[in-house]
Parts: C-alpha cells; structure tokens; sequence
C-alpha cells in the first residue's frame, strides 16, 4: 500500500490505472470489487458502531443502559476486569498478582534480548523471574499472606502455565532430540518410542490423566498440587513436539560438519554445543516459534481440570446476573489480550529471523 | 473405566479405615487437622450456585452450603476453601480426596451412588426439568407446541427427557440441539426456537437475565425432577451425619422462625428445651456428632437459616428473583423437612 501511495503522489494519472487494472480490469471482476468493498465497508462500520459509537463505557453503565444503548457494553470489562486478569486472587493483594505477572513479562523480554544469549545470564534471569513470581504470588514469607494455588488466576495464571511450561518442555525437548539421534539403538528406538506415544495422545487426555489419574498411583511422598502435576504434563507435551522440530533443525545441518569437528578430535559436549545446536535452532526457528505460540493459546486447556485461567476467568467475569448477557465483550477482551501476547511473540521471531539471516551472510 | 476401579479402590481404603471412633470419623478429622474444609467451585460460573463476585470471592447457594458446613465444624465460614473444580472433574477429586465434598448442582443417581462408591445427604434443591415459549404464541401447555421447535442442550439428559415426554403427549417437536449455553440461548431468545427446555433455575435465570421477564412464559409441564444433594465418599458415616445435621439445622431454624439477625435473642432467652439445645444452651448437640455443642448457633449467626441463604442466592435479594417452589419447608407446601432434635 505504500508504494502504491508514494507513486501516486508522484504520477496521479497512474494510480488511476493502477486501481483500474487490479480492480476493474473486466465488468465482471469490477462489479465484484465493488460489492466486496461494500461489504467489506458495512462490516466495519458495524464493528465501528458496535464497539464505540453505540456503545457504553465506563464503570457507572448499569446493564439496563447497556440493553438500550444496543452497542458493546465495555462496562462489563470495566467492573469485572480484576476478575479477568486476576481471576479469585484476594482483592486486597492483587497489587502482588499484578506485580508477578511483571516479572514474568520482564523475564520473557530480558530473555529476548540477544546481550542475554548466554547461558549464565539466561539462567539467572529465568531463575530470578520465575522465584519473584512464586514469593509474589504464593507469599507465606516476607510478611505476605500465605494464598493457595486454588485461588491463583486469571492472566497471571495463564502466564505462569505458559512459562512454566516452556521452562519445562525446552530444556527437555533438546535432551529428547539429541538421545533420539543417539548410536545406541535402545535410547535412540526407546526415545523416539516416548515421542510418538505422547505426540499420539492429545493434550487434554495428557492434562487429564496428570490431573485426576496420576494422583491415585503415586506414593504419598511424591504428591505434588495439581498445578505442577498439570504443568509438568503440559511440558512434556510440549517437549514432544518441540524434540521432533529440533531433530528437523538437526538433520538440516550438512553431515561433514559433524564428521569434520570428530576428525579435529573436538567433543561431544562441544560439537553439539557449539556447531551442531547453534545452526540447528536456526533452522528450526520459524516452526519454533509457532510451537511457543501454539503452547500459549493450548493453556487454555487445563480450564478442564478445573483451573481458573483467564478464559474461566472470563466465564466467571460475565457469570453473574447482572453481566450475563455481556459475554461477547469479555471474549473479545480476552481475544485482544491473547492477540497482543501472540501478535508480539510472532513479531519477535520474524525480529529474530531477520537478523541470523544478517549472521549468516 | 479405569477412573471408577481407582475409585473404587479409595472407597474401599476408606471404608477400611472407618474405626469405631463414635467422636468424628476420619474425614471430620482430617478437616479439624488441616483447619480448613475443602469445598467445589466452578470453572468459571454457574449463575446462581457458584459465582464469583466484583472482588473475587466466591458466592452462590452451593458455596453458601459449603460454608455453612466449614462454619459447623470449625466455626468459621472463612474456613472453606473453594477448589475450581469442573464438571468431569468432581468425582475422581472426591475420590482422590482434592476435595473433601461435592456441593455442585449434583443429583443423586444410582450409577453415582452404586458405581462410583459415593453416599449422599439429604437434598437441598429440587431441580425440575421444565420449558420456556415465547408468550407471542399464547401456549397454555407443550401439548399445543405440536410442530414446534425446541431448543436443547446438547449431551445432557434433557435430551431424553423430552424424547419421551413428547411421545406419551403424542406430539412432534423439531430439535435444536446446541452445546454451548451461551449460544442456546442466543437461538431461543433470537426466535431461531419457539421452546427452550433446561434445568429449571438455569432457565429462570436465563429469563430474568434477558430483562424482559414478561415476554416468555414457563410452562406448568414438567419433564423430571433431579434431588440435588451434598455428595461424598461412601464409608464415613460420621461425615454424612455432619451434612445431613448441617443442612437440618439450617431447616429446623427457618421452621422456628431463627434467622442471623434474631438469635442472640432467642439464645438468652431459648423458648423451648428443643432450641435451648438446638442453640448450645443445653449440652448435647454436637457430641454426638463430633462438633462443639454451639455448632448450630455458629452457623445461623454467621450464615443464616435456609431462607436467608436461598434469599440472598437465587431468591428475592438476587438478581433472579426465582420461587422456592418445592424447594420450600414443608409448611410452605414444599418437600423440606428438618430431624428431630430429642
């Protein structure tokens, strides 16, 4: 669209036949471009009206103005909108709930910054974040009030399923990758075996069998809250997936790089480390970050086990009789919110992309 | 089922270790040792029973029971813990012992009660199954709906309800079978339906939700009839004892006229040797049953009695504004009763 607005603004006479050459080059196609805009131009002006013109803002909005004003009622969103981000965390201490969900956006951003690609810093971060998370959230010292993980919710308890398990399932994927590749053919058969059983169930069979099997055949001293049962499932799920990307990224590095690095008599740990990792995760990128956006929009899932993520938190926003009717706002709050978090992971691996295609020049 | 033998393997353990212990049976101690009662919430709402307030906390007539037992044993309402919990999700938490009682709009059915090793306290709510018609078409009864369509809840037992009351009426209704509620509703309220059948309180909160309560009309049929009841695991019968006296309690002071408000007074001064026992002026009350013998008096003071408690939930003090119907006393012409306190 730009190009095509810079050259008009230069020869005018051209974008006429531009325009008539895309979109009335015969009377049949113009006569469909014309109704296609139509469409395209009452749609949005519905949505307009919908969303803004008719609609009613602000905490005072009562859910009768709301049914005669006939637009978006955004007064659900702003008397509920603790319940969204916070789902049943105590009222008085949803300043920490907020606060750790800082941390963590903090931490995937530090983690982002190509200065903390190194394994030390990385580590630090991650292990910093996800510690401050837990205090915030869990409290029970520093003279904050103890708050069970039943009433964590909302965005922060989404946020803390999607790193948590990313934190589980990466590591993991990378171990599960490189013993499928193993010479032994026990570990590499009885891996590869590992992935396809967990790829060949789905997740909410994996999350459902952490959550409401697992617990009837572990000894006591290995139970765990549900939450970590469920994340650790929701890891190796991912984890599944994740070794198979990576083996792709593997077998896209030429063979005599390998057989070249043994020839100079370097490592394991530094042959897969240093060569063969590095170009690997190159190759696998893209489909990487389509996993971790995959793994972001999956967490909502564990809403069967009975977790109060931000979709159940949205069921519980507009769940009340005054706001039943309002549910279309809540979901397209809770649609923007998952949009912003994806759209921006999606931006970053084309950030990303563009600049080990500079370090590969 | 794999879930039912696991299941079956934790009743049976907890069958085994059901003692003679005549102070409290296993579960009431392990809710005093905790110090807490572990009760079932929602995943997300449902309107009326569980629900979550402008600040987060839970409220609704299955927390509020929830709360009412929590105050009983341990004499403080705040000692529940709501548990998120989902639908599929209530019997193997029970089982699992995540929770330690299911107060979830649950009926009482014999696969539960025989299959699952489950036991059950009285009930608390009669839930019937019923039918909603635009008053645009002047129905008087579903046996003038022939021809009509209906919308239905998908893979619930509506479906069936409404097979086989159709049949014995001798009349044909085309299905609109939906599964999100939502979007059910939508299609009735929309016109898409001319009926829309469900359980009856979520169809009366539907219509007072709507706000236009006079345009749709609830017929008088009714397909069936679910006792909603408190739901634990079978074997500890000191536990059922303590949900049944809970919800007794609750019934016996609405019987006598004792609300949150009045029963100090009627404490110093009991008007009969029942409620002076009934309120822990006399001894006797909670002994038996492993409870401190002000255990009723806690739980009227700081929950009310059922009226109050279905008032402020579903009734007149909620946005539903919904009738006890059967769910009334037995004086007020409803199923209720409370035990006798000898």
């Amino acid at each position: 669209m730009n190009t095509l607005a810079n050259s008009a603004a230069v020869a005018p006479p051209g974008r006429v036949r531009m325009l008539r050459k895309r979109y009335f080059p015969t009377p049949l196609q113009g006569v469909v471009s014309v109704v296609s805009a139509g469409l395209l131009l009452l749609i949005s002006w519905k949505l307009l009206d919908w969303a803004f013109l008719s609609a009613v803002f602000g905490a005072e909005g009562s859910a009768a103005e709301c049914r005669a004003a006939g637009g978006a009622c955004w007064s659900v969103i702003a008397n509920r909108w603790r319940i969204i981000f916070f789902g049943l965390y105590p009222h008085a201490e949803q300043w920490r709930s907020a606060l750790a969900c800082v941390a963590v956006v903090a931490m995937i951003v530090l983690s982002c910054v190509p200065s903390f690609w190194r394994p030390w810093r990385l580590a630090a971060v991650w292990i910093i974040g996800t510690a401050v998370y837990y205090i915030l959230m869990k409290g029970g010292i520093l003279g904050l009030r103890y708050v069970g993980e039943e009433q964590w919710g909302g965005l922060a308890l989404t946020l803390f399923i999607f790193v948590a398990t990313c934190l589980i399932g990466f590591p993991l994927s990378i171990v599960l990758a490189l013993l499928r590749r193993s010479e032994l053919p026990v570990i590499s058969r009885g891996t590869g075996l590992l992935i396809d059983a967990v790829r060949s169930l789905p997740l909410l069979a994996i999350l459902f069998a952490f959550a409401v099997v697992v617990p009837f055949m572990l000894p006591g001293w290995m139970q765990t809250g549900k939450l970590y049962r469920v994340v650790f499932g929701a890891g190796l799920f991912f984890a599944a997936y994740q070794a198979e990307i990576i083996r792709g990224g593997l077998q896209g590095v030429p063979r005599g790089q390998e057989e070249a690095a043994m020839a100079l008599g370097i490592g394991y740990w530094h042959r897969v480390g240093k060569i063969l990792l590095p170009q690997a995760m190159r190759n696998a990128l893209p489909a990487t970050i389509n996993q971790f956006v995959i793994g972001f929009k999956e967490t909502s899932l564990v809403i069967v086990v009975g977790f109060f993520e931000i979709l159940a938190s949205g069921n519980a926003a507009y769940g009340t009789g005054e706001w039943t009717f309002a549910y279309r706002e809540v979901y397209a709050f809770i649609a923007l919110i998952y949009f912003v978090f994806t759209y921006s992971l999606s931006r970053y691996g084309a950030y990303l992309e563009r600049r080990m295609a500079i370090s590969s020049r | 089922m794999k879930l039912v033998k696991f299941g079956l393997g934790a009743a049976a353990m907890a069958l085994i270790a059901t003692g003679a212990n005549a102070q409290g049976g296993p579960t009431l101690n392990t809710v005093k040792e905790r110090g807490t009662l572990l009760c079932t919430g929602h995943d997300g709402s449902y309107l009326g029973f569980a629900e979550v307030d402008d600040k987060g906390a839970w409220t609704g007539l299955d927390i509020d029971l929830c709360r009412a037992v929590a105050t009983a044993i341990l004499g403080d309402p705040a000692k529940a813990t709501v548990i998120p919990i989902s639908w599929a999700q209530r019997w193997p938490a029970l089982q699992s012992g995540e929770v330690d009682l299911v107060v979830k709009a649950s009926g009482a059915t014999l696969s539960r009660d025989a299959e699952l090793g489950l036991q059950f306290s009285l009930s608390y709510y009669l839930g019937t199954t019923k039918i909603m018609a635009h008053k645009s078409l002047g129905l008087s009864s579903l046996a003038d709906a022939d021809g009509g369509t209906i919308c239905i809840p998908a893979g619930t037992t509506q479906q069936q309800q409404i097979a086989s009351y159709t049949q014995k009426l001798g009349i044909t209704l085309e299905p609109v079978i939906i599964e999100k509620t939502e979007e059910l509703e939508q299609a009735y309220f929309s016109g898409r339906c001319d009926l829309y059948t469900q359980w009856g309180p979520v169809l009366a909160i539907a219509r007072a939700a709507k706000g236009n309560v006079d345009e749709h009309d609830i017929l008088p049929d009714v397909l069936a009839l679910e006792p909603e009841v408190i739901v634990m695991r079978s074997g500890d019968d000191n536990w059922i004892d303590i949900a049944n006296w809970t919800l007794s309690a609750l019934w016996f002071a609405e019987q006598e006229g004792i609300d949150s408000e009045n029963v100090d007074e009627i404490k110093a001064d009991p008007p009969s040797p029942e409620i002076a026992k009934f309120l822990g002026v006399n001894p006797g009350m909670g002994t038996p049953l492993g409870l401190s013998d002000d255990w009723a008096y806690n739980v009227i003071k700081q929950m009310g009695n059922y009226a109050e408690i279905f008032d402020r939930n579903l009734g007149e003090g909620s946005p539903y504004k919904m009738d006890r119907e059967m769910t009334a006393l037995w004086k007020d012409g409803g199923v209720l009763y409370p035990y006798l306190i000898d």
